[in-house]
């Protein structure tokens, strides 16, 4: 019976993809439904919650954007510029720290930020602002192996997302969608370090869907797999969201649909073969990617169970389809202002494309920093409501011909943001299969930070202005909120020890599109950085 | 001091600079999430509607900033773009719009980087050692000309190898670079040595590209042996005979300035 039990739980556990006492991967478990069990802290005595301990990264450059992952006690946290540390998760105390030696000139564009770790087989990975992987010792953080991708400085690309672990492999994504070069996931085994697959996110020539890029133009297409991908071990599928073509808004040199850019791919987690693809975005002008997380859920469509998987797009859309094989199933927006399609079909197929002219501004909703940015979304088993954020928000973009430099930035454009009537930030429960809204919280900024659901009905976020906050999951009202002093970019967690439940939460003010928010915010550029992780619990007494 | 003001002054005020800097600026500086069109503000911060030191702004346009997203741009844009861009940006310090009303439509863009300006023969070689569309290329492992990773040797000492000798370390069925590690858990892999610290050896393990740098403690070494048994084969299979020749020319070409014509048959 005794060792029967790991393998029930572990079946169990799959169905219902549920955190319990670790916050063992960046999406909580491989599903990202980003969701605990963990009950102990609820709707009844959130209010109640205090803070235990805080922990200083020491480097507020780009702000936090990590999700801490904890394993028997542990916090491991990965912060900007490839800092890691093993924290005491009970006391905030440091066990280890590892900082990795970037080289001393990175110079490409995408923020020295670090999403987060995965942690496997006693160590500890991370993918690196110069394009390593590498692989730590759990108990020392001593550097086991370290791997380069490819050279920074030729793809124009790094690591800034989380690993993702699947069949004893490592399986990193890389940015570098604006960047003149061809994007990619590559898997390598965690015990040697060695490259075990790669796959392309554009076809080379020869290969099927070359053919849907014109010319050379699949050499520099862009394509990046920036965030982290997700992985169902029943029907062996690493799924990953595929970024914007590049450049990002000149689309003349690359005409055709450009596959597999602005789509989901299913590969093979064996062999990193292409099983299935969906592509929600043929031929992008808008750079829209299609990177951010891949949730997995079983639901009823249309009365028959279907293994879905839901993926919200840079462009404000959310598209859900059968993971099984990629079938379409629906579409639905999550904000309110998006003019650069007028909708899209029940066969999955954007109408009415609103796409920007060269050299003459044009007004497109959202703005590039997205209809929602990459922080996650949050899937609640017991309400079964899915939890994402929307930004109301939009930009002049002025399209100028480009031609790639290999590795340069290739964006093909400027953009300028505008404030529409209704600019700001929400926080919206959604069914998940029909995209009906069962409530809104409404922000003054967009909500930057991803979403904690818990067995507590609770939803847990923050905001820009430094505000951790608790909403009921069922209705949205706020039930709790802490000034941690810096805004809110990374995404919280909650575990437990000895029978404790904790909530910990990165604060720290930064990224990309906190500096574009400056443009129509501008007292936003004054908005504290910082670089924290801050953890509550109620306090011994009341539990 | 007064003249260096003045010149200052003077070239902050030459419009031709300004506009020649704004056409630039447009293209580099505020393309992407980057200073946002006429500096108002994205990653990089805000330049519009700010005083900066003249030199100051030459200094970090040329050199870039260390541990940022800002590159220096001393191999994309000339001294003299450099000067107009910072002349641009010099007059963006009296703008009170939060962005131009007319942002200047972008034009040429910096250089290319990794250009290659150099024979032909050269070129070809230089194309096909950097070919990002092969994995492994030979910059998989091998820095050349400031590019490319460099675990294997410096290949710039490989200049003064002949035609022959550089076709046999490519082709060769092994290295003399390279040994056999014998870990005591069994484990045994070729390997490159670069160096140990503490306890700490540092090897490549080069079983399949790219190499992977291992760190491994000196007791779990069973043992390090000098022994042939690792080659380029891999790599060298991604080569035509005619593209090997053109990569021994671009060493020759980056290594010692020489330019040679390499024939194939040369390489056997």
């Amino acid at each position: 019976m005794k060792t029967a039990l790991p393998l029930f739980f572990a079946v169990a556990a799959f169905a219902q993809d549920v955190t319990r006492e670790d916050w063992p991967q960046y999406g909580g478990g491989p599903s990202a439904w980003r969701h605990s069990a963990l009950d102990q802290i609820d709707r009844s005595n959130v209010r109640q919650i205090v803070p235990v301990w805080a922990f200083q990264t020491g480097k507020v450059d780009g702000g936090l954007q990590s999700t801490p992952i904890v394993v028997d006690g542990v916090m491991y946290l990965a912060t900007s510029w490839n800092r890691v540390f093993a924290i005491d998760a009970v006391t905030g105390k440091e066990l280890w720290h590892y900082f990795y030696q970037n080289p001393r000139e990175i110079g490409i564009i995408y923020s020295p930020v670090n999403r987060g770790v995965a942690v496997d087989s006693g160590r500890v990975f991370m993918g690196t602002l110069d394009n390593h992987v590498v692989a730590l010792d759990r108990k020392t953080g001593r550097e086991l192996w370290k791997t380069n991708v490819e050279d920074m400085q030729q793809c124009g690309c790094n690591i800034t997302g989380a690993p993702l672990i699947a069949k004893g492999k490592v399986i990193v994504g890389v940015t570098g969608g604006d960047s003149a070069h061809r994007g990619y996931i590559t898997a390598f085994d965690i015990k040697t370090g060695r490259q075990a697959w790669r796959f392309w996110t554009i076809p080379a020539k020869g290969e099927k869907g070359n053919e849907t890029w014109l010319g050379d133009s699949w050499k520099y297409g862009g394509g990046s797999s920036w965030m982290t991908g997700s992985f169902d071990a029943e029907l062996n599928m690493v799924y990953w969201g595929v970024g914007n073509p590049a450049a990002d808004f000149y689309g003349e040199s690359r005409k055709g649909a450009n596959l597999y850019t602005d789509s989901v791919v299913a590969l093979d987690a064996d062999t990193g073969a292409l099983k299935w693809h969906h592509q929600q975005i043929p031929h992008d002008v808008w750079d829209w990617d299609s990177a951010y997380e891949c949730l997995l859920v079983d639901l009823p469509v249309n009365g028959k169970m279907r293994k879905l998987l839901i993926n919200v797009n840079k462009g404000g859309y959310t598209f859900v389809v059968d993971r099984t094989n990629g079938e379409f199933i629906s579409a639905w927006p999550v904000a309110k202002n998006i003019n650069w399609i007028a909708g899209v079909n029940a066969k999955g197929e954007l109408m009415g494309r609103n796409e920007p002219a060269i050299g003459k501004p044009t007004t497109i909703c959202p703005s590039i920093g997205g209809g929602r940015s990459w922080n996650h979304a949050a899937y609640s088993p017991r309400t079964k409501l899915f939890y994402t954020t929307g930004i109301e928000w939009c930009q002049t973009v002025t399209v100028q011909k480009e031609d790639p430099k290999e590795g340069q930035n290739f964006f093909g454009g400027v953009f300028q943001l505008k404030m529409p009537a209704d600019g700001g930030g929400h926080l919206d429960a959604y069914d998940p299969v029909s995209g009906k809204r069962i409530w809104t919280y409404r922000s003054k900024y967009p909500l930057l930070a991803s979403q904690l659901s818990t067995a507590g009905d609770l939803i847990f976020t923050g905001d820009p202005e430094g505000n951790f906050f608790a909403l009921d999951a069922k209705t949205g009202e706020k039930l709790w909120s802490f000034q941690t002093g810096s805004g809110h970019r990374g995404s919280p967690v909650t575990y437990s020890v000895r029978g404790r439940q904790y909530v910990a939460t990165p604060s720290g003010w930064g990224s990309a599109v906190a500096g574009i928010m400056t443009q129509i915010w501008p007292e936003t550029e004054d908005f504290p950085p910082g670089s924290t992780v801050f953890t509550f619990a109620l306090p011994e007494v009341t539990r | 001091m007064i003249a260096v003001a003045l010149l200052m002054a003077q070239a902050a005020a030459d419009p031709a600079a300004v506009a020649k800097g704004e056409a630039i600026f447009a293209q580099s500086c505020s393309v992407g999430y980057c200073h946002g069109v006429g500096g108002s503000a994205g990653r990089g911060p805000r330049l519009r509607g700010r005083g900066f030191d003249r030199t100051y702004l030459v200094n970090v346009t040329r050199d870039g900033v260390p541990k940022s997203a800002m590159p220096g741009w001393k191999d994309r844009l000339s001294g003299g773009e450099i000067d107009s861009v910072v002349s641009y940006i010099m007059s963006l310090a009296s703008a009170t719009d939060a962005a131009p009303a007319n942002p200047m439509p972008p034009g040429v863009g910096p250089a290319a980087v990794n250009a290659f300006k150099g024979p032909a023969q050269a070129g070809r070689g230089h194309a096909a050692f950097f070919d990002a569309q092969k994995q492994p290329r030979c910059a998989t492992c091998h820095a050349l000309g400031g590019r490319g990773i460099a675990a294997g040797p410096d290949l710039s000492k490989a200049a003064s190898m002949t035609p022959k000798q550089l076709g046999a370390a490519i082709q060769a069925t092994s290295s003399n670079h390279t040994s056999i590690v014998k870990l005591k858990n069994g484990e045994s892999f070729p390997a490159l040595q670069t160096g140990s610290e503490g306890g700490i050896v540092k090897l490549y393990d080069l079983t399949s590209p790219p190499p992977v740098l291992r760190s491994v403690l000196r007791e779990e070494i069973g043992s390090i042996a000098k022994e042939t048994g690792w080659s380029h084969g891999a790599v060298s299979k991604e080569y035509t005979a005619a593209q090997l020749a053109d990569i021994v020319s671009y060493i020759y070409y980056a290594g010692a300035g020489t330019t040679r014509p390499v024939k194939a048959e040369e390489l056997k």
